[in-house]
């Protein structure tokens, strides 16, 4: 018979109007692995948070092994039994892999006010060392490490003093294969050391082989909690998002032609470091692909046929003759841009979701240059409900929303202006499934109104399942082109990309 | 029984929302209510004296140049930038004002504006072509421009023509700062640079992404700040006749007290009201001249000043939406 380890009495909070967690209660058994999971803003990372204290909660009380928690920050969860590997970057720049590892900690390293630095770096190094990350060294500065590595080095921060429970927070998404299965192998010598485990992703597949039991949350309530080895990823799905979902949300038509009008042809065009000699062509009605790794260019693309490339060479034209050279050609010319970087160049995201929607379409709702309210109000309206943004009005901020419904303000304001190319730099990223089948049958259904898309995705199966065709870079430059088709798999893509 | 948890919670979800609007307006009608606040109080410790006629007119007379220059402050601070210019511009405005005020005085309006746009352009075209902080250029050309001021009137106070002083009229004074305005109320509200300036402040790089040519705008906005104070710079000088060297001594700290007073948020954005520029300088000026009435010293009520500054903006400031400032 297990014994709980942790146990989560009523557990609640709120952010303004937003009842991020609903009175969560539960309990996790020493030596599991629990996985958590829910849609975007269904409160799991929110409550993470609250255990290890990164929020205040608003009521309710955490036990770990029978003792109340009374947790206010990182430092003093770490010394009560709980750590967090957290979604976001979460170490510091301008401290040395060493200082990060022992942040907070650094007492047991000082003597007579003195800290002794090298006996610091010897067991950082030696910690690393035991993980197998040898060519990360304890005495370089953090800032000297890749994306990859210093998630790495989080990992040791936050495991190395044996807590009881460890939070892993969608760490996954940022790390390589290699990195993944460190930490499966990290979080199964947790679980196995009778300690516990509780692991948060959006990859279904990798919850489901990597946990023991599985919590689900949806608006902030958990909703079940049941055995991995007992569900299926359907099973989870409809958990998760509370109805049945069609088991496929590709594209399911193959071999249908294309038309051979070109919308927008792109030749030669250059981003010093960034991309080389690029030159292809759009054409109506089509979904045009591009993938490769995060690093062959791919996303400055997607700046560069939008006129937003600082210093762009080659010419991007458009069926009329049009030279596409600044963001407000592109966009007067019928040319949509939703960045990756939802919060810095997709959205402003500290202002309504009006001003939002309008703001590229301005020029058009305005009368003699002057602005009629009653008009930006009710295409704003119109544009949201579309797009069905959960949102308490048009008024609201931004910054309020979770990612699956920004993305949709996003989509709103370049459906609102009627944007015949649509360039989409990895459009489902960090969306929970519902949204995402939505954002895929929005694409079908602007490619059936003639519209061009060109989406930019890091991942395969996205490519593979909504493509006519698809582009893989490398190293700045097209390395591959593939038709649609059914017997294209993961790995001839694969094959162009490294 | 599952609808009745449905309905509960569609309750308790409009609660909240209610209990949010309400919590914004309460917010947002806080510095008006600044205002009534400081006018009772000074009246009771002043004994009313402050509502005579005569001392009501000085306290108007030093709210015109003030308000006009909060007002194209005003836009730049939407912007999420600084301008510390503004007593040096008004300054050296006020000298060209004065010099050609002897030639013509149509020509001496038109002078004050084309000085105040062009140090706008130039502090401009730093922000925007440099990418240098808007804080930074203007601390740096604040002393450039008060140096100037300096130099030209070493000798003597600039006079300006007698002709000038004819024209120090209630009611010029109240119509040329009710055009500026209006004027800005109708830009700010009725055409596209309103929302576009309120977006740049709120996020600058989507903002540009959005198709707003933001460089332009920021230029523009700095052009057009300029200009005004150049206007500000002839009500001054109709008001004082001669400039001396300290011509707008820390009125831009002033204007930025007045604006924060007023409700605006330091870092700009989309939650700033055009009310602020007028609730602000109206705050300001009865605060001040009520300090002067009161008999403190300069010192105790630079004290004051300060304690209360920091007060508002501690208690106001948008932690969330703070960054560096532009």
């Amino acid at each position: 018979m297990k014994k709980p380890i942790l146990v989560a009495e009523k557990i609640d909070k709120s952010f303004g109007i937003t009842h991020a967690v609903n009175h969560v209660s539960l309990s996790v058994d020493a030596g599991e692995i629990r996985g958590l999971i829910g849609e975007n803003g269904s409160g799991k990372s929110t409550f993470c948070s609250l255990l290890c204290g990164i929020y205040p909660m608003d009521s309710g009380t955490f036990f770990l092994n029978g003792t109340k928690l009374d947790i206010h920050n990182q430092v003093e969860g770490n010394r009560q039994g709980v750590s967090i590997i957290v979604q976001e970057m979460g170490t510091l720049a301008g401290l040395t892999v060493a200082e990060n590892i022992f942040l907070g900690n650094e007492g047991r390293f000082v003597k007579r006010g003195i800290k002794n630095t090298g006996a610091m770096n010897r067991e950082a190094q030696s910690l690393l060392n035991a993980h197998g990350f040898d060519r990360i060294k304890a005495s370089m500065m953090i800032d000297a490490h890749n994306f990859e590595d210093r998630k790495l080095i989080e990992i040791v921060k936050a495991t190395y003093f044996k807590p009881k429970v460890v939070v892993v927070d969608e760490t996954t998404t940022a790390l390589s294969q290699y990195g993944r299965e460190k930490l499966y192998g990290i979080m199964k010598s947790i679980r196995d050391d009778g300690r516990t485990v509780i692991f948060i992703s959006h990859d279904l597949v990798e919850v489901l082989s990597h946990t023991d039991t599985i919590s689900v949350l949806r608006d902030g309530e958990l909703i079940d909690t049941v055995k991995s080895s007992d569900v299926s990823e359907e099973d989870l799905k409809r958990l998760m998002v509370g109805r049945e979902l069609g088991t496929r949300y590709y594209r399911t038509d193959y071999g249908k032609p294309l038309s051979d009008e070109i919308v927008m042809s792109v030749s030669d065009v250059s981003v010093p470091g960034q991309l080389q000699d690029i030159t292809f062509a759009l054409r109506r009605g089509e979904i045009l692909g591009i993938g490769g790794l995060s690093e062959c260019g791919m996303h400055e693309l997607g700046k560069a046929v939008f006129g937003a490339s600082f210093d762009r060479e080659g010419s991007v034209t458009l069926a009329n003759g049009t030279k596409v050279d600044s963001i407000p050609d592109a966009i007067k010319h019928s040319v949509a841009y939703a960045s990756k970087d939802r919060d810095n160049e997709a959205l402003i995201i500290n202002d309504s979701i009006r001003d939002n929607i309008v703001l590229p379409s301005i020029d058009e709702l305005s009368c003699k240059g002057f602005l009629n309210y009653r008009k930006l109000n009710s295409f704003a309206v119109e544009n949201a409900q579309h797009m069905s943004i959960k949102m308490t009005g048009v008024g609201q901020f931004v910054s309020d929303l979770s990612g699956g419904n920004k993305q949709k303000v996003v989509l709103a304001r370049w459906l609102g202006k009627g944007s015949d190319i649509i360039v989409l730099d990895s459009p489902t990223r960090g969306i929970d499934v519902k949204v995402k089948a939505d954002i895929y049958a929005l694409m079908n259904e602007l490619k059936s109104q003639n519209k061009s898309i060109i989406m930019i995705s890091e991942e395969i199966q996205e490519l593979l399942g909504m493509a006519d065709r698809i582009l893989i870079m490398k190293d700045g430059k097209i390395n591959g082109e593939f038709h649609r088709d059914k017997t294209l798999g993961e790995e001839d893509l694969i094959a162009k990309m490294v | 029984m599952q609808e009745n948890i449905a309905d509960k919670g569609k309750v308790t979800f409009v609660e909240r929302r209610k209990a949010l609007f309400r919590s914004e307006l309460v917010k947002s009608l806080l510095p008006l209510l600044g205002l009534v606040v400081i006018v009772v109080l000074m009246n009771i410790l002043t004994e009313g004296s402050m509502l005579q006629p005569k001392k009501l007119k000085l306290l108007l007379s030093q709210v015109y140049y003030p308000m006009i220059c909060a007002t194209g402050v005003f836009f730049i601070m939407t912007l999420g930038s600084l301008d510390f210019t503004q007593g040096s511009t008004l300054g050296l405005a006020s000298i060209v004002v004065g010099w050609i005020s002897f030639y013509s005085i149509p020509l001496a309006i038109l002078g004050g504006i084309l000085t105040g746009a062009a140090i706008g352009a130039f502090n401009g075209f730093f922000h925007v072509k440099f990418k240098l902080p808007s804080f930074i250029v203007t601390i740096c050309t604040m002393y450039l421009f008060r140096g100037l001021c300096a130099y030209l009137t070493t000798d003597a106070p600039m006079p300006a023509s007698m002709q000038m002083k004819a024209l120090d009229e209630d009611w010029i004074k109240v119509s040329v700062t009710l055009f500026v305005l209006l004027i800005a109320f109708i830009v700010f509200r009725f055409t596209k640079v309103g929302p576009s300036v309120k977006a740049t402040g709120a996020g600058e790089t989507a903002t540009r992404f959005s198709g707003i040519r933001t460089d332009r705008l920021k230029l523009l906005t700095f052009v057009a700040a300029g200009a005004l104070t150049g206007v500000a710079a002839f009500i001054n000088v109709i008001k004082v006749g001669s400039i001396t060297s300290t011509a707008g001594n820390q009125l831009e700290t002033q204007i930025l007290i007045a604006l924060v007073l007023g409700g605006l948020p330091i870092s700009g954005g989309a939650k700033v009201r055009f009310s602020n520029i007028i609730v602000g300088t109206l705050i300001y000026t009865v605060l001040n001249n009520g300090l002067v009435m009161l008999g403190y010293d300069t010192a105790t009520q630079q004290l004051i000043k300060g304690v209360i500054f920091l007060a508002v903006v501690a208690l106001t400031i948008d932690r969330k939406a703070l960054k560096v400032i532009k």
